[in-house]
């Protein structure tokens, strides 16, 4: 195929183009497509597996629940829901949620007796009632939750909305 | 003895000896040779090795060390998957079951608890002895980088095991440990997320952990220890001083040469390999290296089965989701990161463990001078070996304090009083 070369050209009947010698046009496309090909079918492959990796369905407890009545929590404390991790704010008739996860790493705030409401164990990171932080590591403040009131007259609480700390249920 | 030696050598001496060993108990310095080439187990050895890679003052045995722990921790590992199911329900109770159902149970827990902290420590201190006596210098620049992924992975298979046993201590440990990966720039949510199966520590947790620790992580140790181990014979067995410069020479052109006069192993690197060898200050391999090796590794089992008996590896109550303790503390060789998130969570979770991993991965492209090499701490090597020692020091220092100095509310306690936290 090449013209400049010494040796004589053979027959034009056997000049099948091989795929993969690179010299004919033909054989270069089908080159590009082995390759992209073999590339597409790694890559998808890869893919793949590292999706099946991210859960589509979680059996977690449910991030958005019914906790008690509006009368279950005493007026002007934050009672604290053990399994949600979790504090019902109320104040008169308005009921907010606050998340007790500290955002620093993940421990569980506990109310303190000292100046500031909430303290984590973990890395001494201080909240103010508005779950602002006021010293120590964490990043952020503690995440308020939308509250809302069920048909049967029971609290909502969805852990997935999160609200700014003056948005309140109002009875 | 003598009999035992007699039956050995009639046994070598028949068919079916022969065709299992090859060549009989070596004689003479030849057939010492021949047996570490001709058998499977010891072929990753030189037939001969230098007096001064045999000095236990040189390598303080630390890569070996952690190699036993290593086979150790598998062969316990597997032990210990035929009591275990990893689920939230199982978990916590076939703990105790090891403890109080199994025979011996717990000291195949307790063996493999110990291993893996001791492991820890040992491929950590080697990468200290590889650093001071600078043995990552040209042509050993690559072995250094496998062995610092060889380090993150020890790390990687601690971390997923101390989830198994599904306790307070386990769940909070992870549950800290995974916060800290959040941090991570763009993918640490993504990362966590990946990793935990979901938001919190879990039951997918708890599987997605199990199998990365008894198969993948392993996989991936098997395959890199195995390199790091043949790139130790090809780049020369271990540093020493006046190594000769034919395999510097030899690394830095980028191809081995085709002209090879005589191929006893890689000691014949070049086309001159003899020059600068100095034959007289090698000796055989058998019995020199592998004696010492088997002593090593009784010495190793010996210490792993004191801990063994006398202290049995903690256990504290089944996992509670709702209450951490306090303090709630990441194993211990995470406790200098956690010390340092606990001033911010960006440098001790991402930007610190990121810059030192970088770091050491580059080291040996950075530091090429090849002065010093074989020799602990020399001095031609001051300002590398000071830059280390501080960054060690640091380590240590944070750990030790984000082990035993900090107590509920990660508020200073000293050790010795009585609100201490027990450390694990």
């Amino acid at each position: 195929m090449n013209k400049g070369h010494s040796a004589p050209a053979p027959p034009a009947t056997t000049r099948v183009p091989q795929p993969g010698n690179g010299s004919s046009r033909r054989g270069f496309i089908w080159l590009t497509f082995g390759w992209l090909a073999s590339l597409f079918a790694l890559a998808a492959s890869g893919f793949a597996t590292v999706r099946s990796l991210v859960p589509n369905v979680l059996y977690e407890p449910s991030r958005r629940f019914k906790a008690g009545r509006p009368t279950d929590y005493p007026d002007d404390t934050a009672t604290f829901i053990e399994e949600v991790r979790l504090f019902v704010v109320r104040k008169g008739n308005t009921y907010r949620a606050m998340s007790g996860i500290c955002p620093h790493l993940g421990c569980t705030v506990n109310p303190a007796a000292g100046k500031y409401p909430f303290l984590c164990p973990c890395h001494g990171s201080h909240f103010d009632p508005n779950g602002a932080v006021v010293s120590g590591p964490s990043p952020r403040g503690l995440t308020w939750h939308a509250v809302s009131l069920s048909k049967d007259g029971r609290l909502v609480i969805d852990m997935d909305l999160a609200v700014t700390h003056d948005k309140n249920l109002a009875l | 003895m003598k009999p035992l030696k007699q039956i050995w050598q009639t046994f070598a001496g028949t068919r079916v000896g022969r065709s299992i060993f090859r060549v009989g108990l070596p004689e003479s310095n030849l057939g010492r040779m021949q047996a570490m080439v001709s058998s499977f187990v010891l072929h990753m050895h030189p037939a001969k090795v230098h007096r001064h890679s045999l000095k236990f003052s040189y390598t303080l045995g630390l890569g070996l060390i952690s190699l036993y722990l290593f086979l150790i921790l598998c062969i316990t590992g597997v032990a210990l998957m035929f009591f275990y199911v990893p689920s939230p329900e199982h978990a916590y109770n076939d703990m105790k079951d090891l403890e109080f159902v199994v025979s011996a149970g717990m000291i195949a827990r307790n063996m493999h608890r110990w291993s893996a902290h001791l492991m820890v420590l040992c491929v950590f201190l080697h990468m200290c002895r590889v650093f001071f006596t600078g043995g990552y210098k040209p042509p050993r620049e690559f072995n250094w980088t496998v062995g610092v992924g060889l380090f993150v992975l020890t790390l990687g298979l601690s971390f997923t095991g101390y989830l198994l046993p599904w306790d307070q201590l386990a769940f909070w440990a992870i549950t800290v440990g995974t916060n800290i990966a959040g941090y991570a720039p763009v993918v640490g949510k993504k990362i966590q997320f990946v990793l935990l199966g979901g938001n919190i520590v879990g039951e997918s947790s708890l599987l997605r952990f199990y199998v990365l620790h008894v198969i993948l992580l392993p996989a991936v140790a098997v395959f890199l220890i195995a390199l790091h181990l043949w790139r130790v014979r090809k780049d020369g067995g271990l540093s020493r001083p006046g190594e000769p410069d034919v395999l510097v020479q030899q690394s830095e052109t980028g191809q081995l040469s085709t002209s090879k006069t005589y191929g006893l192993m890689e000691l014949a690197r070049g086309t001159s390999p003899a020059v600068g060898l100095k034959p007289e200050d090698e000796v055989p391999a058998w019995p020199h290296l592998v004696f010492r090796e088997l002593l090593l590794f009784l010495a190793t089992m010996a210490v792993v089965m004191f801990m063994s008996v006398f202290w049995n590896a903690p256990l504290e109550g089944l996992a509670n989701p709702t209450h951490p303790p306090n303090p709630a503390k990441a194993p211990w060789y995470f406790l200098g990161l956690q010390e340092l998130t606990a001033y911010s969570a960006f440098w001790g979770g991402v930007a610190v463990p990121a810059l030192l991993v970088t770091a050491l991965v580059a080291l040996p492209y950075l530091d090429r001078k090849r002065a010093g090499v074989g020799v602990w701490f020399a001095r031609e090597r001051r300002v590398a070996v000071t830059i280390f020692t501080i960054c060690v020091v640091a380590a240590v220092v944070l750990t030790v304090i984000g082990t035993y100095f900090r107590g509920p509310n990660w508020g200073w306690v000293w050790p010795w009083a009585a609100s201490a936290v027990t450390p694990h």
